[in-house]
């Protein structure tokens, strides 16, 4: 199968700062790719590549079969892109701003705007320079899926968007893969992207670090969780130390902190004996869980 | 009907646009209507070194009144300005704000957006150009110019137009260039007031041929109000603007966006 998107070695350089280096990826018809790496890692500078913003210091990249640079205009036609600082002219409408950009496309049925603003409640009428950030960035969401385009491009396509918004978002994405779509979109969430992609791809200080699928990756990293468990009396710290998968528990009056790998079974029927109060649970963010995850890999490789 | 990237900057410009040409015609129109009260002393009055500036021997006529402060001085700054502000706005103020990376996202190749915002630059000066000879035709007889004929001034006024547009293709090419929005406006501001006063002090320091370096000298150094249209000075500032967005295209095509 003919990869949607296919990157060589693409290296880009700002000077003596760090782009990306030797990136190779492929992304496949239909699928959805998360792309993830903590901020700064060179997803942005990725993505700018692939939409011609920017140009590569070394390697190749292929979108839809196209060169992006000598093929720009074409290739933009099929390709639906949300920047990761979307903007747009602050004075204008949204249907105003909305008709300019899809004007540029040659006209998108006014029918498909409507139902995408109204799936994403998004006022029409309103001026941008009085939406939110969330609701700015339903914006930029309607004008990359308005044109149903062959491939999305999506940077951070979450940011800002409450919950509600995100699940909407999540079912678009859904429903251009069950289209024959296909989606590359960054994030440096992993709960934002495990929901919807297929497969994910991690980006740390420029490098593509690991490629895989996402029940692969599920087991790799094994969901660790910070747990905080306030009871109504002290417990007592070693009876939770001894569990599987309970690391780094600490007492603090009624208050018990640990972490907890893998299935929490255990830790929440031996909770279970006493009286809870009130119980959190954190996912680690990605970086945290990659620092932790590739560091080993790294000292060996510094060695 | 959705616009084109041409007229939705005019439509986007289009409160600066309108406070652009108030100012540049008001200026022309209220100085032009002072011409009656112009009488011999004051005349004496205006500088020699003015006079000398513009070569203009015969300040007392129409045409040389309105060749220094309102066609000399007011009206050239204000549309020089305005070149300045649209042009630097065009390439480096839209890519600095995140605007011009949304446009070169669609199928919009970066040659057609930057000749559509000079296209919309263009314009703007042509609709200020007109609007002054517009406003400079209704007053020419209450103010007894009629020594200026239509044509004159029509001249003038393609003078302006073309000092306009040159320098907002410098400012616009400046930007294409990859210079940031500040200092594509402080440089091309810069150089225009520069080279004003080169157009108008070189000949004081008996350097004449210095003024000819300077875009002003075509504007006018012909004095379309007295000689009419100058078709090689205007030719000079039209090929000026064409060599400045060449290869302010030319690197705009090769370059990083920011």
């Amino acid at each position: 199968m003919e990869p949607v998107i296919q990157l060589e070695k693409l290296t880009k350089r700002y000077g003596s700062r760090r782009g990306i280096v030797d990136l190779s990826l492929e992304v496949y018809p239909g699928e959805v790719l998360g792309y993830l790496g903590p901020n700064g890692a060179g997803k942005s500078t990725t993505i700018r590549l692939l939409l011609d913003m920017i140009r590569p210091s070394g390697g190749r990249a292929r979108v839809l079969g196209l060169d992006p640079r000598a093929d720009a205009v074409a290739l933009h036609r099929r390709v639906g892109y949300l920047a990761g600082d979307f903007v747009v002219h602050k004075r204008q409408s949204v249907r105003e701003c909305l008709s300019f950009l899809s004007g540029l496309r040659g006209g998108v049925p006014a029918a498909r705007i409507d139902e995408l603003a109204q799936r994403l409640d998004l006022d029409l009428s309103a001026r941008i320079k009085s939406l939110s950030k969330g609701n700015r960035q339903k914006v930029g969401l309607v004008q990359a899926f308005m044109h149903q385009p062959e491939l999305f491009i999506l940077d951070e396509p979450t940011s800002g968007l409450d919950p509600l918004v995100q699940q909407t978002f999540l079912d678009l994405v859904r429903e251009a893969r069950a289209a024959g779509q296909t989606v590359l979109m960054s994030s440096h969430i992993m709960s934002e992207v495990e929901a919807v992609a297929d497969r994910v791809a991690i980006i740390r200080d420029g490098r593509l670090v690991a490629v895989s699928g996402m029940a692969e990756l599920r087991s790799r990293t094994a969901l660790t969780v910070q747990v905080e468990i306030e009871f109504t009396t002290a417990p007592n710290a070693n009876r939770f130390a001894v569990l599987e998968g309970v690391t780094d528990v600490t007492v603090e009056g009624c208050t018990l902190r640990c972490r907890a790998q893998g299935s929490p079974d255990a830790l929440i029927k031996l909770a279970a004996e006493h009286t809870v109060r009130r119980i959190r649970a954190v996912e680690p963010d990605l970086e945290d869980l990659f620092l932790g995850y590739y560091s080993s890999e790294e000292k060996a490789r510094v060695a | 009907m959705s616009r084109s990237i041409l007229t939705q900057s005019l439509w986007d410009n289009r409160r600066s646009l309108t406070g652009w040409i108030v100012a540049a015609t008001l200026l022309a129109i209220i100085y032009g209507a002072f011409y009656p009260q112009m009488t011999p002393q004051s005349v004496e009055t205006v500088p020699d070194a003015l006079r000398d500036a513009f070569n203009f021997s015969d300040i007392g006529s129409a045409a040389g009144y309105l060749g220094t402060a309102p066609f000399g001085i007011l009206v050239p700054l204000v549309v020089l300005f305005y070149g300045v502000a649209t042009g630097a706005r065009a390439i480096a103020g839209d890519e600095e704000n995140g605007l011009l990376e949304l446009v070169l996202a669609h199928p919009v190749s970066r040659t057609k957006l930057l000749l559509q915002r000079f296209g919309a630059l263009a314009v703007g000066a042509v609709v200020i150009a007109l609007m002054i000879f517009l406003g400079m035709l209704a007053i020419r007889s209450s103010a007894q110019l009629e020594t200026v004929s239509a044509g004159q001034f029509a001249a003038q006024a393609t003078a302006v137009c073309l000092l306009a547009v040159f320098f907002g293709a410098l400012a616009l090419g400046i930007g294409a260039a990859g210079g940031r929005h500040g200092l594509v406006f402080a440089g091309t501001a810069s150089v225009g007031v520069l080279s004003y006063m080169l157009n108008a002090f070189a000949p004081q320091m008996g350097a004449t041929w210095l003024q000819k370096v300077s875009p002003f000298y075509y504007y006018i150094g012909g004095e379309p109000l007295k000689n009419g249209f100058q078709w090689g000075h205007l030719g000079v500032l039209a090929a000026l603007t064409v060599v400045i967005l060449g290869i302010g295209l030319w690197a705009f095509n090769r370059r990083d966006l920011g």
